[in-house]
């Protein structure tokens, strides 16, 4: 119900930020900070939360660590929203059509019990 | 590439009940049919759902403690033709808030009923008062995922 983690990392202005500086190339760490008004350390943590809902990508070049975009995490955000209100909407579909369509002349006046016990009613 | 503020998640689905029918089992019925237990805050101890019928009124969900979490606030309410309603259902922040808007039009015997889901460009908001520079990316972001998202 929160979009999983890609929608809550982007939720932070910073991170935005991280991302869009990643949209001009893979970039250590230091290049990242530098054009940003936080520490070192906080972009490190940025990053850390961009990397666990997959929307960067780290690897090891000698001693330095180099970022980039990972597309992997939009498309799980895509997919989850998409399938989010796809299994809401199959389930709305199932109730309003559960209780019978408007049919001209109906054939069967009795009203079906249900099995499986008595239906719950709030109280 | 569009604006954010134009970008919108469209689902349209048509089902076989007049619109009255259609309009009422989506609001005043959504305890009924809900997904409760996979599509909520609380999980499997949310005990259940409830929309408030009339402008301003509530949508949350209820836990098994008796505890209410607010999913949003209707702001429009026309039936059988319109309802709308704020979305931030485990949103950090709730001032963040999205839009849905779900439509109910006569098509045939049934009715065609299409759900907006639009407002992301409110994520940004905190980020265009505070840091208008450097958040040219939230746009971008997003036409990626909306354009995505209505293929």
């Amino acid at each position: 119900m929160t979009y999983g983690p890609a929608l809550q990392a982007l939720a932070d202005p910073t991170r935005r930020a991280i991302l869009e500086r990643l949209r001009g190339g893979p970039s250590p760490v230091g290049a990242l900070a530098a054009g940003l008004p936080v520490s070192r350390p906080a972009v490190s943590q940025h990053l850390r939360v961009l990397r666990e809902a997959a929307l960067v990508a780290e690897r090891r070049e000698g001693t330095r660590n180099i970022y980039s975009l990972d597309p992997r995490g939009l498309e799980q955000l895509r997919q989850y929203i998409d399938s989010f209100w796809d299994e809401v909407l199959e389930r709305y579909k199932e109730a309003v059509e559960q209780d019978g369509p408007q049919k001209k002349e109906g054939g069967n006046h009795a009203r079906s019990k249900r099995t499986g016990g008595p239906q719950k009613h709030h109280g | 590439m569009p604006e954010a503020s134009a970008l919108a998640v469209r689902k349209s689905i048509t089902v076989r009940a007049a619109p009255e029918k259609a309009f009422e089992v989506f609001t005043a019925g959504i305890e009924r049919w809900w997904p409760r237990k996979t599509h909520s805050v609380s999980g499997e101890r949310t005990a259940g759902v409830t929309m408030e019928t009339r402008e301003g009124g509530r949508v949350f969900e209820t836990n098994d403690a008796g505890g209410e979490i607010e999913w949003g606030v209707v702001t429009s309410w026309e039936p059988p033709r319109q309802v709308a309603f704020t979305w931030h259902p485990g949103y950090d922040n709730p001032g963040n808030y999205t839009d849905i808007e779900v439509t109910f039009t006569a098509d045939g015997e049934g009715t065609r009923m299409e759900l907006v889901h639009t407002g992301w460009e409110r994520l940004g908001d905190e980020a265009a008062r505070s840091q208008r520079s450097y958040d040219g990316g939230w746009d971008y972001v997003l036409a990626q995922f909306v354009e995505r998202a209505n293929e």
